[in-house]
């Protein structure tokens, strides 16, 4: 009994502590995170365009009139379905590109592995910008390397609609897979040497043993790794930006998290902007509860 | 370890060593190219060599010699520096708390600071750009620092907590008991076994800061706190007449290289940061 009353004090003390601990932190996201999303949603429920930035006209009540705007707005539902589509591409190829890395990383020697990795973080780490720029520069209609090799010189990569997504695509491929691959290396490493020798006495071939006894161990990793990639790519905004010159001509390289901020900046119709920005928080809110649910699946703590 | 194994015969050590180099060169080969680019000089940046056949530093004595690129790089070091500090000094409190105390709403606080990271930073574009015009903030640095650190809290918080939770905190106790002061426990035994995860996070959060565009091309509209990713978005050469490819690689190399060196020199650390939020070994 009495201990049980010292142990609840003790919790209750530990609370306090923690609290303190935690007030920075939690003071800041409260007043640069909270307060603007309270401000999204309110901006998004107004007709705020540069008239009534500048005061020259007054504010408009729209309710959910920049929705009902957005939503029957058939570029609106073009870009929602260019955005899905880029994502699920480069999703797919920074799994495949990172996963076959990941294994080639566990084949080759020491010296052969560090390159590898070097090489990967290196991609990993160029500022977004810079990489945008230097796929630009490779690719370039008249010097680029790659027109070069071809022989194509004149032929420009940025001009198609799928072409130029193709491209950006194979840029962002490149500055994500080293995640992929860098995580799931360390999840192979993981994996008890015991384990695969067992297979292999049992008398499993390599594909059988990569396919029945590590495969079903990585689960949880690859699980984790798909739903970050398909976060971060959903939300890629540099490279379609530096890449198709602010969406492509005409806006047909659109995405999404572009098409918000044009419409923010370029059209000053920060109104529409908010609206955007709020249908897009709820999408990624989705997919971050289907992230956090398949974490607590695999048992793994928070 | 674990090797997706079987017997080694040289056709697949061929096999391993082609795609081996395959991969380099898809992961190096763009960099390298937009360094031979910047080396170039005016006459032969078109020629699409790989290897330059002139050799310059023109493009570099170029860049530096506005204030346009210079000042962008002071404003970019300054500002990720004062980011990553505030950033990494609140979020090891905060990870602090989680790992080592135990408080009501905890398992939430990870949730929603896992949530935060997922957060469309452009939904934040225009209520901060409302906000911070009001305050007169817009186009300074504390309009970038602020919002930089709103981003890489969640960051840090998560990465940090990874690490303190392979801490052996007993041996704080243990320390004390041998007739250390909290002080001394802290110094002597916590602070060198928290240092390498600090670290690292610092690492993360820079990287993060240096990178970002988003914030930065939105909030910004001057030379007074435009980073450089943004001003090399705007690069057209220095007169109006030139070609501003040159520049525009050399740029690009400034911004990249210090940063590449960096991840290179503390690569271990970096693997390690980024795999500690998703494996547990």
């Amino acid at each position: 009994m009495s201990q049980q009353v010292v142990r609840t004090r003790f919790r209750r003390g530990d609370g306090r502590v923690a609290y303190a601990y935690l007030a920075p932190a939690l003071l800041v996201l409260a007043g640069l995170l909270g307060y603007p999303i309270y401000q999204l949603v309110l901006i998004s429920l107004f007709d705020y365009g540069q008239e009534q930035v500048s005061g020259g006209a007054a504010l408009e009540f729209l309710g959910l009139g920049n929705y009902r705007a957005l939503l029957s707005d058939s570029q609106f539902w073009t870009v929602l379905a260019q955005t899905v589509g880029f994502a699920a591409v480069c999703v797919l190829g920074t799994l495949l590109v990172g996963t076959a890395l990941a294994v080639l990383s566990t084949r080759v020697r020491t010296w052969a592995r560090t390159l590898l990795f070097l090489a990967a973080l290196g991609a990993w780490a160029t500022p977004a910008v810079a990489g945008s720029t230097i796929w630009l520069f490779l690719f370039d209609a008249n010097f680029g390397f790659v027109n070069e090799v071809l022989g194509t010189t004149g032929f420009s990569w940025t001009y198609d609609r799928w072409i130029a997504f193709g491209l950006v695509a194979a840029q962002v491929i490149w500055c994500s897979f080293p995640f992929v691959m860098v995580t799931l290396y360390a999840g192979i490493k993981a994996i008890p040497v015991e384990v695969v020798e067992a297979a292999a006495l049992d008398g499993a071939s390599t594909w059988r043993t990569a396919r029945s006894v590590i495969l079903p161990l990585l689960r949880p990793l690859l699980l984790i790794v798909t739903i970050q990639s398909i976060i971060w790519d959903f939300k890629v905004f540099t490279q379609i930006y530096v890449m198709t010159n602010g969406g492509g001509i005409a806006g047909r390289n659109l995405v999404l998290n572009v098409y918000a901020y044009q419409q923010a900046f370029a059209a000053s119709q920060y109104g529409m902007g908010a609206a955007i920005g709020v249908v897009m928080t709820a999408l990624l809110l989705l997919i971050t509860f289907g992230y956090l649910r398949a974490l607590r699946r695999t048992g793994e703590e928070l | 370890m674990a090797g997706v194994g079987g017997a080694e015969t040289t056709a697949r050590k061929v096999r391993w060593g082609v795609l081996n180099a395959v991969v380099v060169i898809y992961a190096l080969f763009p960099v390298l190219w937009i360094a031979s680019l910047s080396f170039k000089s005016a006459a032969t940046l078109t020629d699409g060599n790989f290897v330059p056949r002139e050799w310059t530093l023109d493009n570099y004595a170029n860049i530096f010699a506005t204030t346009e690129f210079v000042r962008a790089l002071l404003n970019s070091i300054g500002i990720a520096l004062i980011a990553t500090t505030i950033a990494v000094v609140f979020g090891t409190m905060a990870a602090y708390a989680i790992a080592r105390l135990d408080f009501p709403g905890k398992k939430l606080l990870v949730g929603v600071s896992l949530l935060i990271a997922m957060f469309p930073q452009v939904s934040l574009v225009s209520p901060l750009f409302e906000i911070e015009r009001s305050l007169g903030l817009f186009d300074t640095w504390p309009g970038l620092i602020l919002p930089y650190i709103t981003f890489a809290l969640p960051l840090a918080i998560y990465t940090l907590s990874a690490f303190f939770r392979e801490i052996p905190w007993e041996l704080e106790k243990a320390a004390k008991m041998d007739g250390a002061t909290p002080g001394q426990a802290f110094r002597r035994v916590i602070a060198p076994l928290a240092a390498p995860g600090v670290f690292t996070t610092a690492i993360l959060v820079f990287i993060f800061c240096w990178n970002d565009f988003l914030f930065a091309i939105s909030l910004t509209s001057t030379e007074r706190s435009r980073t450089v990713p943004v001003a090399l978005s705007f690069f057209t050469g220095s007169s109006q007449f030139e070609d501003p490819t040159g520049s525009i690689a050399a740029a690009a190399v400034v911004i990249t290289i210090p940063i590449i060196l960096f991840v290179l020199f503390f690569q271990r650390r970096i693997v390690a940061g980024l795999t500690s939020g998703a494996v547990k070994g």
